[in-house]
């Protein structure tokens, strides 16, 4: 009977006083990092404390789009491991994923855009990451509903097409990941917030949450858009972050139109079809920092323009939900990965952006590489904290982003 | 809810006439002396407050006047500056 089911991940476990490892967040990257430090490490004495509901954050809010064809050397092999990851996944947690690889467009909109799309695609190739540069015929050919005339405000030159990418459920991952967590022993504590970091002599020793004080020999932050604010708030640390609201949306069901994620970074918008037949669509930011998660009606308009200037099938069609969540964005568009500096035993894992969902299940990995060994895997270290005060930022966009209107 | 802000010229207007300028970081930093962590700190750093912060905004769509106010980022509207502050 429905009120005997328990959780995938079991019931609500006790608190214990003391852990090996606390992790604050119960989103993917908490999830993942704790499933691989189980996994790979036998570390299973392993707390993750979350304010809410697992999934409450941009895990249980994001457009699941996963692909690998980023811009820097840096970054493209992080995302190739996590995409071959998904079918791992799967079996491993004996959980339907449902990674469905339709393959990503990246709409081209001038011969500027193309010759750095040329690049970034070089940059896949070399990396053994399928990617490659299509014209507008083309373009049409695998998505007959693009309009590829010249009367659109941007019109289309050409696509940067990456067929392993597509997308990938994220609830499903998050449950699957709970799911993997609980079975290793991992306890999952939701309803339980993270009030205060504990340091003694330059060490970590513990965590006080609104359920009581646990000790610890690790503690790490990976709370999505809260990370900045709770890492200063907790040990005065500030972090090269600013926190946006992000919206999405879905239309009404319709017919199968749209086999692609297809985006577009001229007219600020993605979209893709789902399996049950609805255009979701997002891609814009708020044009200040906040936490509200609201949505408001600038976006809306400019969501359905955008669409139907180039997919113009989509006129008259509504938008059936919209929603909101946080993206921490860094001015490179990178990620902060470090540790044990410079406090010995503190984590973080923040400034993820948009691009936290499809890097979760990687990140997870090496992550729980670096905490169970105390260094730092080589393909985590261009992501330190300190690029920022040496000057060795990641260039995943051509030049800083600073969130303003016109960007 | 939308934000409005006051510009001190031109009064209470929609906030999508504003840029936002950023956290207020106090006075910059004099080049004498100035460490490469010192500058990094003024020029990207946050504090990212889950409540009343201190920020830069210009009036971008109206007067074009650069001014400080306060805004509840967990609310996402403009407060009064709290009194601790003063
Ligand atoms: C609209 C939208 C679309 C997106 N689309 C994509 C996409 O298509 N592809 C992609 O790769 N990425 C996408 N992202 C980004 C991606 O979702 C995030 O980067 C990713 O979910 C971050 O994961 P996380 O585990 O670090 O944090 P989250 O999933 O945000 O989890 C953080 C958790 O921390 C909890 N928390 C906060 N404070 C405390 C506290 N004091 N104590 C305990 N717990 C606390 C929160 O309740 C939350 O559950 C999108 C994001 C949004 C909002
Ligand atoms: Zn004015």
């Amino acid at each position: 009977m429905f009120w005997k089911t328990k959780p995938l991940w079991g019931n609500q476990p006790r608190l214990k006083s003391s852990y090996d490892v606390v992790i604050i967040g119960g989103g993917l990257h908490a999830l993942a990092t704790a499933y691989f430090l189980a996994r790979d490490h036998g570390i299973t004495d392993v707390a993750i404390i979350e304010k809410r509901f697992i999934g409450f954050g941009a895990a249980g809010r994001n457009t699941a789009i996963v692909r690998a064809n980023q811009r820097t050397q840096y970054n493209v092999p992080l995302y190739k491991d996590a995409l071959d990851l998904w079918p791992v996944l799967t079996k491993e947690l004996d959980f339907n994923l449902m990674f469905n690889n339709c393959g990503n467009l990246n709409l081209m909109h001038s011969e500027a855009a193309m010759k750095a799309a040329r690049m970034t695609i070089a940059t896949a190739q070399f990396h053994g990451v399928e990617s490659h540069l299509i014209d507008a015929k083309e373009a049409k050919e695998l998505v007959p509903a693009l309009n590829i005339s010249e009367d659109i405000t941007f019109p289309i030159h050409g696509a940067m097409f990456h067929p392993p990418g597509g997308i990938v459920r994220h609830d499903a991952v998050v449950w699957g990941l709970a799911k993997g967590c609980a079975k290793h022993g991992v306890h999952i504590h939701q309803q339980t917030e993270a009030t205060a970091i504990h340091t003694e002599g330059g060490k970590v020793t513990g965590v006080t949450t609104s359920r009581g004080r646990i000790h610890a020999r690790q503690v790490l932050v990976s709370a999505g858009g809260y990370s900045a604010g709770l890492i200063h708030q907790m040990l005065g640390i500030k972090l090269p972050i600013s926190v946006l609201t992000i919206q999405a949306m879905v239309t009404q069901p319709l017919k199968p139109i749209l086999d692609h994620v297809v985006s577009s970074g001229a007219y600020h918008c993605y979209a893709n079809q789902t399996l049950k037949g609805e255009i979701a669509t997002g891609a814009h930011m708020d044009q200040w920092p906040n936490y509200t998660t609201q949505n408001t009606a600038h976006y809306i308009k400019h969501q359905a323009e955008s669409l139907s200037d180039w997919l113009p099938c989509l006129r008259g069609v509504k938008f059936m939900r919209i929603w909101g969540g946080l993206a921490d964005m860094t001015p490179d568009m990178a990620p902060i990965m470090d540790g044990n500096d410079p406090i010995d035993g503190f984590y973080m894992d923040c400034g993820w952006g948009y691009f936290g969902f499809k890097s979760c299940s990687a990140v997870g990995k090496y992550m729980a590489q670096y905490m169970a060994s105390g260094h730092c895997p080589e393909i985590l270290k261009p992501f330190n904290l300190r690029r920022y005060e040496n000057h060795q930022l990641m260039g995943e966009t051509a030049a800083l982003v600073s969130y303003t209107p016109d960007n | 809810m939308a934000l409005t802000l006051t510009c001190p010229v031109c009064g209470k207007r929609n906030g999508y006439e504003f840029r936002y300028g950023g956290e207020d970081k106090g006075p910059r930093p004099a080049e004498e002396g100035l460490t490469p962590t010192a500058w990094c700190d003024y020029v990207h750093m946050n504090k990212c407050t889950m409540g009343v912060q201190k920020e830069w905004w210009c009036h971008r769509d109206g007067c074009g006047v650069w001014f400080t106010t306060w805004r509840d980022t967990t609310r996402n509207i403009e407060v009064e500056q709290p009194e601790a502050n003063e």
